[in-house]
């Protein structure tokens, strides 16, 4: 308990110094006060994400070179990867898409606000949570997985959303750092996810930030390029990186899409794809990546990348209008 | 064979320390002792402290982003404004005890008229106004105020409230009987708080710039400017009407004004981003939030000396010493 104040205490130590030193002074001298809070707070998110990054390296890197599926000599695609967590992590990413979705969303919440709706909490349902933040907490935390496992289900089955989504797919090279291979439109898209649901049951007490930190770890965790089971217990606890892998087989993320060839869809609990039937109990490491999709654009660094994404969603809205057929087929071959 | 039996030590001590985090992030039972309470807007949480030992003795669980909190016009309750959680809870000051809780909407800041006949919370996410009765808390009025109100102050005869729009430099006035506004006025560069003089006058903390703004009643005109530090903040006039306090966020200090003439009379250092204020029981001690550093500052109200800084948890925004 000791340890984890005194850590919590330097974050914020940090987090303000940050903020007092450079950023407020910044925001007076161009006008900006009213953003102050905003911004404090996005400091600590980069924070937090900085210690995210370095926990997921300092645990997980011993692991990929102590025990790899695999081993390559070209490391470029894994470097786009790291790139990928930076941006995300320490809020570069987040904080365009604040800044796109916050206005709209505080005008739906303010018009519904007009209207008499006020979005409910978990402990309305359940008064008795409000003696148990941390099991409130936990509740949130699970309840946010079934929305991500459903989003990521839906990712995998509507063809133009995986379109996007194929991005994080197409890595063949999947390491602790593929967690935030995404397409920006695609993160864009599971911000508004999370802002609806949010709207219907509120969100989660923020009072356990390092426990959020444990959560993300796993999600590194999963994509570990580590020979890895977590056991029968652990594979039931949570998505490990052999679980995960299963789910980014090269076989079973290959367009047309065949839905019932999808598996271990889960994020950070298995316990959906035991309930929605989409669990996979196999103790191999099959390669990763997407069959069709091969050539320069899957090894491509960041900014490519994602044009690339933006040229398959392009390709497969044009096929869905009837004019063409989809990304994978116009995809440039070695 | 050696590479598997360590990979899976390194797997099961991983496994450990994501439990062990877990388990020693559950908090510890509910305490309340009499003392300061603090409201930690980013960690939810509400921390007691013992203003004789100045340590925090309990750090509880309270809502979703507690900002503010001020006692009922009868003394005998605190209400605590929770923005994300949209409530109101009612803490009874006796015993610490949660008594009621209300929903409401995205309350950030909030205030009674000075006959209690109103009771005010603003929303500064939502850009709206809520006036409720402030005898049963039941909403009477919802009006839009783009962009950010936030801090507020009655008029004397309690018929009109002043908020400042953050977002627009803006104050407005508003008729509490009808709900109506009355006049909106620019008034500076990202306005916080509001503070109505006995002769009706209001003063308005701008804090993207270095002064407060002394603005007319009756059209929001501007009356006078003074300089008191660089992110003027919020307000406190001490119980013996002696001194008024201004906090200065990016400055880092607090300036004491002359109530009755407005002249600066001094100035505290206040480190960590002062905000929201209030005197010590025997009247000796100043209480600040140190917003960026997620601490209080207490200052020794005759020298201006920092007695002591406590450690709270993150953000500590609204403060009430009993």
């Amino acid at each position: 308990m000791f340890v984890i104040d005194a850590l919590m205490r330097l974050i914020d130590q940090l987090q303000g110094a940050v903020f007092e030193n450079a950023v407020q002074p910044l925001l007076y001298q161009i006008g900006l006060m009213d953003w102050s809070e905003e911004l404090f707070d996005a400091c600590g998110f980069a924070l937090f994400g900085a210690l995210e990054i370095m926990l997921a390296y300092l645990l997980f890197r011993p692991l990929e070179l102590w025990r790899p599926v695999e081993s390559w000599q070209d490391r470029r695609a894994v470097r786009t990867d790291v790139v990928y967590t930076l941006v995300r992590r320490i809020g570069i990413v987040p904080a365009i898409i604040f800044l796109l979705l916050t206005p709209i969303g505080a005008t739906i919440d303010g018009y519904l606000r007009f209207k008499g709706y006020i979005p409910p909490k978990l402990e309305e349902f359940l008064p008795v949570l409000l003696a148990w933040p941390f099991v409130t907490f936990l509740l949130y935390v699970v309840l946010l997985d079934l929305a991500e496992y459903w989003r990521h289900r839906l990712q995998h089955r509507v063809f133009w959303w995986w379109a996007l989504h194929s991005l994080h797919h197409d890595q063949r090279q999947m390491t602790l750092w593929s967690d935030d291979r995404n397409h920006v439109l695609d993160d864009v898209l599971a911000s508004i996810w999370t802002g609806t649901i949010a709207l219907l049951i509120g969100v989660a007490p923020a009072e356990f930030p390092l426990v959020l930190i444990a959560f993300r770890l796993i999600e590194s965790l999963s994509h570990t390029n580590a020979r890895l089971g977590l056991g029968r217990i652990g594979n039931s606890l949570i998505v490990g990186p052999q679980y995960h892998r299963l789910h980014h087989s090269i076989e079973h993320a290959d367009p047309p899409f065949d839905r019932s060839r999808g598996c271990n869809f889960a994020v950070i609990f298995p316990i959906w794809d035991v309930i929605f039937r989409t669990r996979r109990r196999d103790d191999a490491y099959p390669a990763t990546g997407v069959a069709s999709l091969t050539g320069p654009a899957i090894r491509a660094g960041y900014l490519r990348h994602q044009l690339e994404g933006f040229r398959r969603l392009g390709a497969e809205l044009g096929r869905l209008a009837g004019r063409r057929s989809g990304f994978a087929a116009a995809f440039p071959q070695e | 064979m050696i590479a598997a039996y360590l990979s899976n030590i390194i797997l099961r001590s991983t496994l450990v320390l994501v439990i062990g985090v877990l388990l020693c992030s559950v908090p510890s039972g509910r305490t309340w002792a009499i003392g300061a309470v603090i409201l930690n807007s980013d960690d939810d949480s509400l921390s007691v402290i013992d203003t004789a030992s100045y340590r925090e003795t309990s750090r509880t669980y309270i809502g979703r982003s507690p900002h503010h909190l001020m006692p009922t016009p009868d003394g005998k309750t605190l209400i605590l404004a929770m923005a994300a959680g949209n409530e109101l809870v009612f803490i009874d000051r006796a015993t610490g005890n949660v008594r009621e809780r209300l929903p409401a909407s995205d309350p950030y800041q909030i205030g009674f008229s000075p006959d209690g006949k109103w009771f005010v919370a603003t929303s500064l996410r939502l850009d709206r106004v809520d006036i409720y009765d402030g005898s049963n808390y039941q909403l009477k009025y919802r009006l839009p105020a783009p962009s950010m109100p936030s801090h507020m102050g009655f008029s004397p005869d309690s018929r009109s409230v002043y908020i400042s729009l953050q977002g627009t430099g803006q104050l407005i006035a508003i008729d509490l009987a009808s709900g109506k506004p009355l006049w909106t006025v620019p008034v500076g560069r990202q306005p916080a708080g509001v503070f109505v003089r006995p002769s009706g006058t209001i003063l308005v903390a701008n804090m993207g710039s270095d002064h407060i703004a002394e603005v007319s009643p009756q059209d929001g005109s501007i009356l006078q400017r003074i300089r008191t530090g660089r992110g003027a903040h919020n307000f406190l006039l001490s119980p013996d009407g002696k001194t008024l306090y201004v906090s200065n966020r990016v400055a880092g200090t607090i300036s004491l004004l002359d109530p009755a003439t407005l002249a600066v009379t001094g100035t505290f250092v206040a480190p960590g981003g002062p905000d929201d204020m209030a005197i010590s029981a025997n009247g000796q001690e100043l209480w600040v939030t140190g917003r960026w550093r997620a601490s209080v500052n207490v200052i020794d109200r005759s020298t201006g000396a920092v007695k002591t800084t406590i450690p709270v948890g993150r953000s500590p925004h609204g403060i009430f010493v009993y």
